[in-house]
């Protein structure tokens, strides 16, 4: 039995956007919104990496990260402690991710435009339904930055 | 008492627990014992039929009724083309057959492309996430030109959609989709019952094409070469037969002198003197790959750039031609020996006719109509023995590779005006 349960996979299918706090080596925090939270296996997630933005600079000096699910049928909200581990660039889950851009790349005239550079794989800490309220960030001393 | 009623209390709640649990599972086990059944069904219905329309009618009327995806269709492999044809559908405004998908374009092409099965629940997010993105890069000027979007056959507002490809061994035979305008509507649960499916239907399909395959082909060789059907069939081109116009070289022949020889001889040696010219010059039709439109008695229509286009009509017909009129030399000096004096006349023309599958049911010919056909045959007619008459056109298109004498212009039945014609002396040495 692994961190993510069944009843977290519709909260992965990219309904509704999720968020993805990271932090900068200095402790500058950093969320932004992104359009899908893929489900590997029951201890690992993907996030795409199209572009290089603050999330991705942030992960390679920092790979400590929290995503907060929302899920479009019972609207409960999940908050996931992941890590990331490595990227991949080929293999199924690459693929799978791959041709989901291509797909709406294609419907949106962007075909050939916007690519998928990486899957970039987490390995999950820990997973809970957030009940009330959402995981206290103070908490967790890995996003306070590494000083 | 405590501490027996505790235990007490926590095994009802968990006896109540498992009773919730054992009776989701019977659900659960009840749905896929059911899905199992129709699956069954299905595979059954669609191998006891060669029939594709049927084969593709039950496994969308499956769908919908017993499985109950309410948007469902199945798009099959151009025969030629890296291209996918809406072949059958069901729950869409307008049904039927029709758009292409382009490999790579949507869900539906790229599952086509990459041959494997995707699930997509958040299309409308996707689109307007992509299209937000692409707003900004036109603004940073990271992008001038987006390239336009694929129009896909479909529901306009779908949100989730799940293609599965159609597969034997490892070759694409279409897609299988489903769609609906509600997110995330499809699951884990749903795409192995597709897949299950879709497998089923791909086999089925496939030996349903293959004999259509075989069908068209032996149809097509009543008309055509074996090699000419083969050749159809492989470009899956529009079905030939169908009445359609182009541009094409037609040739006439008879025998000068046939007439009188069949007055005065015995119908046996009519006969022979005809299957030995008839086996001659089919074979040179073969081999110039010429359509012969039909025989009658002496006379012999042979048309080229139909139905396969070729490159070169006119000088393939004139080649012809000149191999003919040599051979039925060399056949007129047995003939003369026998005391048949015949000689060939031809005559070609070039132009559009309306051509097609002429007739009725239980005798259709293959057939080209038009004034250029009139024109082969009038200069036919007036070819002498061993001439071959062309067309003003026809000359002009190959003033490099034959050598003409102009005639004048001729005055034939059904031309209002005389029509200039040229007698074709011998082709030019290839240089």
């Amino acid at each position: 039995m692994g961190m993510l349960p069944d009843e977290i996979k519709p909260a992965m299918q990219g309904v509704i956007p999720a968020h993805v706090v990271t932090c900068s080596l200095d402790g500058t925090p950093n969320v932004s919104v992104i359009s899908q939270v893929y489900y590997v296996d029951s201890d690992h997630v993907a996030l795409s990496y199209q572009f290089f933005n603050k999330t991705t600079k942030n992960i390679r000096e920092n790979p400590h990260a929290v995503v907060w699910l929302i899920s479009p049928e019972t609207f409960e909200s999940w908050d996931l402690e992941i890590e990331y581990d490595h990227s991949e660039t080929s293999g199924p889950v690459f693929e799978a991710m791959d041709m989901q851009i291509e797909a709406i790349a294609s419907m949106t005239g962007m075909k050939g435009i916007f690519k998928l550079k990486a899957a970039d794989i987490y390995r999950v800490k820990s997973a809970r339904k957030a009940v009330g309220e959402r995981i206290p960030l103070f908490q967790i001393k890995e996003l306070r930055g590494a000083a | 008492m405590t501490a027996e009623g505790q235990p007490g209390v926590d095994l009802r709640e968990q006896m109540a627990e498992n009773e919730k649990v054992i009776e989701k599972l019977n659900l659960a086990l009840a749905k896929k014992t059911n899905e199992v059944r129709i699956i069954q069904q299905i595979s059954s219905e669609i191998t006891s039929t060669l029939e594709l329309d049927r084969i593709l009618d039950i496994v969308l009327g499956a769908m919908d009724r017993t499985l109950g995806f309410r948007h469902a269709m199945i798009l099959l492999k151009d025969q030629a083309e890296e291209k996918l044809r809406l072949f059958a559908s069901r729950g869409y405004e307008q049904s039927g057959t029709g758009p292409v998908v382009n490999y790579g374009d949507g869900v539906i092409g790229v599952v086509a492309k990459r041959k494997k099965m995707m699930r997509v629940g958040n299309i409308g997010v996707s689109v307007s996430y992509l299209n937000a993105v692409r707003v900004r890069m036109q603004e940073t000027g990271e992008l001038d030109q987006a390239a336009t979007a694929a129009a896909l056959p479909g529901l306009p507002n779908a949100q989730s959609q799940l293609a599965i490809p159609l597969l034997v061994k490892d070759r694409l035979i279409g897609v299988l989709a489903v769609e609906s305008p509600k997110p995330n509507a499809f699951d884990e649960l749903d795409e192995m019952v597709l897949n299950i499916v879709a497998n089923q239907a791909a086999t089925a399909i496939d030996n349903a094409r293959m004999y259509q395959t075989v069908e068209q082909l032996s149809r097509l060789k009543r008309f055509f070469s074996p090699q000419l059907a083969e050749l159809i069939v492989a470009g899956g081109a529009e079905d030939p037969l169908k009445t359609h116009r182009r541009e094409i070289t037609v040739v006439f022949l008879d025998l000068r002198g046939f007439t009188a020889f069949a007055e005065t001889s015995e119908p046996e040696e009519v006969m022979g003197v005809l299957r030995d010219y008839h086996a001659e010059m089919g074979k040179l039709v073969l081999a110039h790959e010429g359509t012969l439109e039909r025989f009658t008695g002496d006379g012999m229509m042979i048309f080229f750039n139909d139905p396969v286009p070729v490159p070169n009509p006119a000088e393939r017909a004139i080649q012809m031609a000149v191999a003919m009129r040599d051979r039925v030399k060399e056949l007129s000096a047995v003939w003369r020996k026998r005391g048949y004096d015949l000689a060939v006349g031809v005559g070609i023309a070039q132009g559009y006719a309306t051509i097609g599958g002429i007739g009725f049911e239980g005798r259709w010919d293959y057939g080209a109509i038009g004034t250029v056909t009139n024109l082969a045959a009038r200069l036919c007619g007036e070819a002498k023995g061993g001439q071959i008459l062309v067309s003003s056109r026809v000359a002009g298109a190959l003033e490099e590779m034959i050598e003409v004498e102009e005639l004048g212009p001729l005055v034939l039945k059904g031309f209002a005006r005389p029509v200039p014609a040229f007698s074709v002396l011998r082709l030019k040495p290839t240089a």
